[in-house]
């Protein structure tokens, strides 16, 4: 499949057309495969968070468990990010790449009896364009200008300006649709076109949903029921796992589940993980100081972090990319490792005093252990370079309000949509070009501000895209505003041993529809 | 009205400490207290360090290097246990003067005046009671935020209700006693009745309420750290090892046991030789019923 892809893509870049429908045939193809390996019955889940509502768009993690499960998006991609269809069965990009054709799958039903037309998908571009209801989808919708209805299975979506390829297949892929009808109620009351609809939710404890008897992925869900429980410690999950009371653990810790595949239990980490980057606010202390900064490249032992704070669960970087982003370069984590004499020697370059280069505190998120061990470590390496700071431990609203508004030197913090078009890095806090509520207006990093640009202006698939992206990521750490230290998953899978079928997702969302018990 | 003479009260004073020690518990947990205060403050000159980072030794069980094993950032938990004695004794000590020093003035002037002022400061203490003492703690941390000081001053603002109260029942039983009255008629000032006659005669429940009040305060301040509000890391604290040690159970039990072990037994140790003294300093005043002014 991805040499069937490759080859589409240098031949005609722009209309994925063919490539397309091979993928959707090798994707239906799979399923009977799949059937002979596992069988359904009712799944356990365990969770450690209830879902903060049902609303496709707001993609909290706490949400991440239900959200693939109860809906559809336009379209998916595999783990190694090639786009498939999904309720858009096939998409043309314009040859201007100021606009994308969808055409839509025919005979899917909504959870309520609806139909999936076009107008069924302006309704959910309208919600995620308005900046009160579009949630994390609105800030994708900003390339958009306006849709068409062309039929009631053709969509047309008009771009501002030309658009690079992966940038608008990121956002097909982070649409999923809602049933018009549900719109309105959605935060309440789940309204997909997915695999499973909702049976029962009881809040805190438990959510059980069935399989969609209209769903239009042939011989799926595999699993007729799932019963998702939620617990509020990671060692009770992990417990009800090897006791036999559940078959899945979503989202725990990176300790247990180090623990349980070292027992046997088989551990999923999907292609979007997050990346924990100590955060720099250079508009503070001696952070104003570039060379002070760029020290900080080589002062993260990024292979202690990992293991200290993800028990080894992840990848060391230097760059805010996971493994699937087209700009990912591991060349950067060897280039910038841990090197004391180098970062002493950039901290005498950077003509900082003493007194100036300990003027400064690390923030802590002080309710997230591995940032609180992470922290410590980093304090005392620092110290081996004779600088002495204290952590200012925060949480709750006190830690949020500390990062949106910009009121810190330092801190770790994960970022994601690492694994996307790279200017989608941008969505983070600290890496907006504009409005950056850490780094404010104007932004103190313009070469920044324009690798970005060039990135997002770079239409092709051709030697000037890699070029951009190289030039981006030469500028970040230069800029040094962000020192990227490890990748990790916070949607970690751990299986009982008879359960197989996992569908990874982009997002590392929680997707069920082909998980079932082998035979 | 003549003061305590020093040699009668040293000698007093032996007398209740040999009668403390005479209680084969309160001996042992004498014992322990001292020995856990000689280590936490001389445990630098042992060449224990509580932040001394080995990654190569991560969450490793007991062992002749680490005889309570290593933490999550391969420390020395035995150190950390040790430096943790010396943040809970030393906010627990000074939490409770805090506490007296706030709690007894405030029950001396409302017994001794009564009228506007009892109302007043009872009033006060009330709602310092009304208020869970954690709930107090947090909401002063909220305001002065995580460092020792902070929580010395939360720990010890909650402290300040029940000397408050015992020096104020105190004040009550001793105002209108003769030799009282004697020092008043003589010409004594307010303050000279309340500081120099009334207190010394106060000291035995106040005591008492010390060293209890001390086991409360160190449950207080290690509390206030497993609910990751104490002392920041990472300075060692018996709270907070529990904290992060329970994260930790199944890799390495030790590091939340035995912090946990050490907070058990320094608390059961002051209750302890708080009982035996509140029984003693008893004793001592049905056997001898007369204030020490009028002795003198």
């Amino acid at each position: 499949m991805k040499t069937v892809l490759s080859t589409v893509r240098g031949v005609t870049r722009r209309t994925l057309l063919g490539s397309v429908a091979a993928g959707a045939a090798l994707a239906l193809s799979a399923t009977p495969l799949l059937a002979q390996q596992v069988q359904g019955g009712t799944l356990r889940v365990a969770v450690l968070a209830d879902i903060a509502n049902f609303d496709p768009h707001q993609f909290s993690f706490v949400n991440a468990t239900l959200i693939k499960n109860l809906y559809d998006s336009l379209i998916e991609y595999t783990p190694d990010g090639r786009a498939m269809p999904s309720l858009a069965e096939s998409w043309t990009v314009a040859p201007d790449a100021k606009s994308v054709t969808l055409k839509l799958r025919g005979g899917v039903k909504f959870h309520s009896g609806g139909t999936l037309d076009a107008e069924a998908v302006a309704a959910n571009f309208k919600k995620a364009s308005d900046p009160r209801l579009g949630k994390n989808l609105f800030p994708t919708m900003s390339i958009v200008q306006d849709w068409t209805v062309v039929d009631p299975s053709t969509i047309r979506l008009n771009f501002k300006n030309p658009v690079p390829e992966r940038q608008i297949t990121d956002l097909l892929q982070f649409t999923t649709i809602i049933d018009p009808a549900g719109i309105e109620t959605v935060e309440q009351r789940p309204a997909g076109s997915g695999a499973y609809t909702l049976a029962e939710r009881v809040v805190g404890q438990r959510i059980r949903l069935t399989a969609n008897p209209n769903y239009w992925r042939p011989n799926e869900p595999v699993s007729k029921e799932v019963v998702i429980t939620i617990f509020s410690q990671d060692q009770a999950a992990t417990a009800a796992l090897e006791s036999g009371g559940v078959d899945v653990i979503y989202g725990g810790t990176a300790r247990s589940a180090s623990r349980l595949k070292a027992a046997g239990y088989p551990v999923l980490d999907g292609p979007g993980p997050l990346v924990q980057v100590f955060r720099i606010n250079s508009t503070r202390g001696p952070f104003r100081n570039a060379k002070f900064r760029e020290a900080f490249n080589f002062l993260m032992d990024r292979e202690n972090i990992l293991r200290i704070g993800y028990a080894g669960l992840g990848q060391v970087v230097a760059l805010p990319w996971a493994p699937s982003s087209p700009a990912h370069d591991p060349g950067y984590a060897r280039t910038y490792g841990f090197n004391l004499d180098k970062a002493r020697e950039l901290l005498r370059q950077s003509g900082l005093s003493p007194a100036e280069m300990n003027d400064w505190k690390l923030t802590v998120n002080a309710g997230d252990q591995p940032s609180v061990a992470i922290s410590q470590l980093v304090q005392q390496t620092l110290r081996r370079v004779n600088i002495t700071i204290e952590l200012d431990m925060k949480e709750g609203s006190e830690l949020v309000n500390s990062m949106l508004e910009g009121r810190f030197d330092a801190l770790f913090g994960g970022i994601g949509n690492i694994q996307k078009f790279p200017s989608r890095v941008a969505t983070n806090s600290i890496y907006r070009t504009a409005n950056n509520p850490v780094l404010k207006d104007p932004h103190p990093h313009p070469e920044y501000v324009d690798a970005i640009r060039r990135v997002d202006t770079t239409l092709g698939s051709g030697p000037e895209v890699k070029a951009a992206y190289d030039h981006l990521n030469r500028t970040l750490i230069q800029a040094a505003f962000g020192i990227p230290t490890n990748t990790y998953d916070q949607g970690i899978i751990v299986t009982a041993k008879t359960v197989a079928g996992f569908t990874l997702d982009m997002d590392n969302m929680l997707v069920l529809r082909t998980t079932g018990f082998r035979r | 009205m003549t003061p305590v003479l020093p040699s009668a009260a040293l000698a007093s004073a032996a007398r209740v400490v040999r009668r403390v020690l005479a209680q084969p518990a309160a001996a042992v947990s004498v014992a322990f207290l001292l020995a856990i205060t000689v280590l936490a403050f001389t445990a630098g000159l042992l060449g224990l360090d509580p932040l001394e980072q080995d990654m190569l030794a991560m969450l490793e069980g007991p062992s002749a290097a680490y005889p309570f094993g290593t933490d999550e950032l391969g420390r020395d938990i035995l150190a950390r246990v040790i430096f943790g004695a010396r943040t809970s004794l030393t906010t627990a000590a000074g939490a409770v003067l805090l506490a007296a020093a706030i709690g007894v003035p405030m029950g001396l002037v409302a017994g001794f005046f009564g009228g506007w002022r009892d109302v007043a400061l009872m009033r006060v203490v009330d709602l310092m009671l009304a208020l869970p003492g954690i709930m107090l703690a947090l909401a002063l941390i909220a305001v002065l935020g995580r460092s020792q000081s902070a929580a010395l001053v939360a720990v010890g603002l909650t402290g300040v209700p029940t000397f408050a109260r015992v020096a104020r029942a105190q004040v009550l039983s001793l105002r209108k006693r003769d030799f009282v009255t004697a020092v008043e008629a003589f010409g004594a000032t307010s303050s000279y009745s309340m500081f120099r006659t009334i207190l010394p005669n106060s000291w035995s429940p106040i005591l008492t309420q010390m060293v209890v009040l001390s086991s409360v305060a160190i449950l207080l301040e290690a509390a206030l750290a497993f609910l990751g509000v104490g002392i920041p890391p990472p300075t060692p604290s018996w709270g907070e090892m529990l904290r992060t040690g329970k994260e930790y159970l199944y890799d390495a039990p030790t590091y939340a046991v035995l912090p946990g072990v050490a907070l058990t037994l320094t608390i059961l140790s002051f209750d302890t030789i708080g009982r035996a003294l509140s029984s003693v300093l008893e004793g001592r005043d049905t056997a001898v019923p007369q204030p020490r002014a009028e002795r003198a």
